[in-house]
């Protein structure tokens, strides 16, 4: 059975609808990519599923329940988290405070410990920072942070949107290499990514979005040698 | 030519007096900050302050001091109360919007305070005596309300800082959106942010209240005076707010040595538009 079930999504901003009966579903342990150009709904997606965004219609089931209307907070509680595009950290409070930060929900307290040890061996340099405030590190740290606070919530789905934006090619590859372990880890993901090539080369299954519809989807590797992806995204 | 010992009397005085100011401001700044919220209601907060505290003395025989714990439960609630009716649905409206909704807020309170306790003025008659140090004569009460204020403002300041909840509401001040994709219950948090900020308010109304006397519409004074220690301290900031309340009170002491009284606002006021002008972000602000 899928971990996390769209059926039929659709939503937008005032009147503008962006998302076109969208359906997609998350396999346990396996790390789906959601893929497109620019402004074809990646985000929208994320943050509809999340709740961030009230759907118009459609649903969200969630290990066969319905979460569709429930709050980004509640959401997170059962361990759905997303990384927002841009980090999107607590600025002016601590590293540390930032992953305490993280880690506020009932199931995620409970190994508060366990995890402050794991995010601390994946990203050594947050432990050398942790009492520097979060809007002074690098580029680069600011993702590690975000990603780090996520793990702190004990995440059951990890939603990642567009980790490598902004980042050096070296940052990029680092990320990838992350995720990679996460993936090994076990963990449930879904990335959202500009970065198709290194997206479809490290994921299990692939939707590629275009104008809020899902225009194809199968595993990663066939959709990396689909004629329409290899000219519109991998400029081959 | 003045002696001395009057100008340390009174610069005392004032600054004991600057750090309760402080404190009301505190509640006004700390709404601001978290929310981006401009509480119209916060000067008739501040006047029910003062008559739940004498209202506890004077009809259910409440020591003024203890009755302050029961105003500042009481503050906490009507300020969630207050939020949850009328600021949380205009919450991400303009600026107006709130503005509105908050001094509706401030209407109803002065019509039904009004109403019900006229204007006639009150006073709390209590007395601690007072403190005598060469020239320099404390009133307790303002002594105590001082202490009181220090302490309320490092009690703020710890949770704000030492306690998960208080962290959280730094959170939802600083993203509010990835504070709620953290877990964090944003909607009850600012419920909660806003409640604390007219429990101060409250407070500092209660604790002016035990030496100075007031009616239902005392508290646009200290509104007023919150807004000019507000923009002095840097609108947002809790502890520029403590640093503006002794700047003003410092200035409400030492102003009438040379000039009348009623220079006193117009000095503060004058104060406020060269900040505006010099300095908006406050004397600690940093952008």
């Amino acid at each position: 059975m899928a971990m996390l079930e769209v059926h039929s999504l659709s939503s937008g901003y005032g009147e503008v609808q962006i998302l076109w009966d969208l359906s997609f579903r998350l396999e346990p342990g396996r790390l789906t990519t959601l893929i497109g150009a620019n402004g074809s709904g990646k985000t929208t997606t994320l943050r509809t599923v999340m709740g961030l965004i009230r759907p118009w219609r459609g649903a969200v089931f969630f290990d066969g329940q319905d979460i569709t209307m429930l709050p980004p907070y509640r959401k997170a509680a059962m361990g759905l988290i997303m990384v927002p595009e841009g980090r999107q950290l607590f600025a002016d409070m601590t590293v540390m405070e930032n992953l305490e930060m993280g880690a506020v929900t009932g199931r995620a307290r409970v190994r508060f410990r366990q995890n402050l040890e794991r995010v601390f061996n994946l990203f050594p340099r947050l432990k050398e920072r942790r009492n520097q405030k979060a809007g002074t590190l690098s580029g680069g740290e600011q993702q590690m942070l975000a990603i780090a606070r996520a793990l702190m919530a004990e995440p059951r789905i990890l939603f990642l949107d567009e980790p490598s934006l902004g980042l050096s090619p070296l940052l990029v590859l680092n990320l990838f290499e992350i995720i990679r372990r996460l993936k090994a880890e076990g963990l449930t993901m879904l990335l959202v990514e500009q970065n198709v090539h290194l997206a479809l080369a490290i994921s299990d299954y692939a939707y590629v979005l275009s104008s809020g519809r899902i225009e194809l989807e199968g595993p990663a590797r066939e959709v990396a040698r689909d004629d329409r992806v290899r000219k519109a995204y991998l400029g081959l | 030519m003045v002696s001395p010992g009057v100008w340390i009397a009174s610069l005392i005085d004032g600054l004991l007096l600057g750090f309760v100011y402080g404190l009301a401001a505190m509640g006004l700044t700390l709404i601001w900050g978290v929310m981006r919220v401009i509480n119209l209601a916060h000067g008739p907060i501040i006047a029910l302050g003062m008559f739940g505290v004498y209202l506890l003395f004077a009809y259910g025989g409440v020591h003024p001091y203890l009755g302050l714990f029961a105003v500042a439960l009481l503050g906490l609630l009507v300020g969630i109360l207050i939020y949850a009716i009328a600021v949380h649905r205009v919450l991400t409206a303009p600026h107006l919007s709130t503005l509105l909704a908050t001094f509706s807020i401030n209407m109803m309170i002065i019509g039904t305070g009004t109403a019900l306790f006229t204007t006639t003025p009150r006073n709390i008659d209590i007395s601690l005596g007072r403190l005598v140090l060469g020239p320099v004569v404390l009133l307790g009460t303002r002594l105590l309300a001082a202490l009181a204020a220090v302490l309320i403002a490092a009690g703020l300041y710890v949770f704000l800082y030492r306690t998960t909840l208080g962290k959280m509401v730094r959170a939802v001040a600083s993203n509010r959106a990835a504070a709620e994709l953290m877990g964090i219950p944003s909607a009850r948090v600012l419920a909660f942010s806003f409640g604390l900020g007219t429990m101060l308010a409250a407070v500092a109304g209660g604790l002016i209240a035990t030496f100075f006397p007031f009616t239902i519409l005392s508290g646009g004074a200290y509104e007023l005076k919150s807004f000019v220690i507000c923009v002095l301290g840097g609108l947002g900031n809790p502890t520029g707010a403590l640093l503006g309340g002794l700047i003003l009170g410092a200035l409400e002491g030492l102003i009438p040595i040379v000039l009348p009284v009623s220079w006193v606002p117009v000095i503060e006021f004058l104060l406020f538009v060269l900040l505006l002008l010099l300095r908006p972000q406050g004397l600690l602000g940093e952008r």
